[in-house]
């Protein structure tokens, strides 16, 4: 009788166990995570799948990506559809002034590690050789929004007494994606005279033999400003922001993450080479420059 | 063997010879030999450190021409190209840090100093003609006060953290302390 007993008793509760010991797959929170789309969604999503999968597994959340178009990106966090951020500087600026995001984590990438400057090239023997000789010229900017492709060189010719809307003959963005290839490209090629040309981008095109270091005039260039920034909305969960902060802070070389059966180093696929701690005040020249230029989150009508 | 006068001579004169021979390999396996191999080894590394410093002016002299006419964006590049070519080679990372330093990027300039002090440790030799004592000792003076000075006001901040413990590695290092 007892034995019966405790057969049915075992029998019941076998099921139980089993699923105990599943793992609690889609049980997880799920927290997304609008990424800044920088050429386009699909380069968007092979950079940053591996490394929101590298979040999931350190911060048991499922983490989901949200690929957003710059121009929407204030609009679309306002509506929710996003807690945490990857944005341009200049975008965090905005969000961290009209939104309250806080910073959780710089992304290092290049020569100067954080930070990157904006410069205003000319092609080499095209007898421009220094700012005051682009009045009158053909000039390229990046994408509005862009801290170094855009705002930093109109900071540095506004600082030099060169108004862009009046003094230049024409200027002009790159239709499409890939703006900042393209300006630099149409500088070397003379489709443009002078071009607003982020450094990170003449850096990384140098490494890759797209150009050399020798091809082009580097006309002024500003100081070194933060480069893209993760942050996050306020009143986050704090266990959750600590978490996530402090694996991107962890984030090595060597760490790599599982996605559609394939283990990916989560750095090399971000083209990124670590997170770093900087302060919220570390992103003061932006807000100058910002000022300056007559450019959100300050722009006055 | 020795049965007559002749052949005793001639034994006589081997053992002579064999001695003498003893003798000399003796002489020349003395004191003599080392002094020759040590100045044989003086004079090779004299030769490689004056090779070296004959390469880098003739490598870097290009980007040295670029930061003498104010163009320390392109000194860089110039210089990215090199450092990879030569990932061994210091000196440009030295060169690198002063450029980054000069524009204002100041961590980044200690991580490049910091590089290149671990590459070779001349460059903290004041005798050394590749010496940058003056320039170290100013840019760990401007760390402390700079990243100290925010790492002290941000405990928990682990980039200051690490961006001290350079500018600390580049000070043990002019005190003397070894890699």
């Amino acid at each position: 009788m007892i034995r019966s007993t405790l057969t049915r008793l075992f029998l019941f509760s076998l099921p139980l166990l089993l699923l105990a010991g599943c793992k609690a797959e889609g049980k997880r929170p799920v927290v997304k995570i609008g990424y800044m789309i920088c050429n386009n969604e699909a380069e968007t999503m092979a950079r940053f799948v591996p490394l929101t999968r590298y979040l999931s597994d350190k911060c048991g959340v499922d983490f989901v990506v949200v690929p957003v178009d710059t121009h929407d990106f204030e609009k679309r966090f306002k509506a929710g559809e996003f807690t945490f951020t990857h944005s341009n500087s200049l975008i965090y600026v905005i969000l961290h002034e009209n939104e309250g995001v806080e910073l959780l984590a710089s992304e290092k990438r290049g020569k100067f590690g954080s930070r990157s400057a904006g410069a205003l090239i000319a092609r080499k023997g095209s007898g421009i050789e220094k700012l005051a000789d682009i009045r009158g010229k053909r000039l390229a900017f990046g994408p509005m929004l862009a801290p170094t492709g855009y705002l930093a060189e109109y900071d540095l010719m506004l600082s030099a007494g060169i108004n862009p809307e009046h003094d230049l003959g024409t200027y002009s963005i790159p239709p499409g994606s890939y703006k900042h290839e393209k300006l630099i490209y149409g500088v070397l090629y003379g489709k443009y005279d002078v071009a607003a040309a982020p450094v990170l981008d003449l850096e990384t095109m140098t490494r890759e033999g797209k150009i050399a270091a020798d091809d082009f005039v580097i006309l002024a260039q500003s100081k070194p400003i933060p480069y893209c920034t993760f942050g996050v909305a306020k009143g986050t969960d704090p266990a959750l922001v600590k978490k996530v902060k402090e694996a991107l802070l962890a984030l090595k070389p060597d760490d790599t993450a599982e996605v559609d059966g394939e283990r990916l180093k989560v750095l090399k696929e971000a083209w990124i080479d670590g997170y770093e701690e900087l302060l919220d005040s570390d992103y003061d020249p932006i807000r100058e420059m910002a000022k300056r230029v007559n450019m959100p989150p300050y722009q006055k009508y | 063997m020795l049965n007559d006068t002749f052949d005793k001579i001639t034994w006589l004169l081997l053992a002579v010879v064999i001695a003498a021979l003893a003798a000399l390999l003796a002489m020349n396996h003395g004191a003599g030999d080392g002094k020759a191999a040590g100045l044989g080894k003086a004079v090779e590394r004299e030769m490689a450190y004056r090779a070296r410093i004959e390469l880098i002016g003739k490598l870097y002299g290009p980007v040295e021409e670029l930061r003498k006419a104010g163009k320390n964006q392109e000194a860089l590049l110039k210089l990215d190209e090199l450092i990879r070519k030569y990932p061994g080679e210091a000196h440009g990372h030295i060169l690198q840090g002063e450029i980054l330093r000069e524009m204002g990027a100041l961590d980044e300039a200690v991580a490049s100093f910091e590089a290149g002090v671990k590459l070779n440790g001349d460059y903290v030799d004041a005798k050394s003609p590749l010496s940058r004592r003056g320039t170290i000792q100013g840019l760990v003076d401007e760390g402390l006060k700079s990243v100290g000075g925010r790492a002290a006001a941000n405990p928990g901040n682990r980039s200051l953290a690490a961006s001290l413990r350079r500018v600390n590695y580049l000070k043990s290092r002019l005190a003397g302390g070894c890699e």
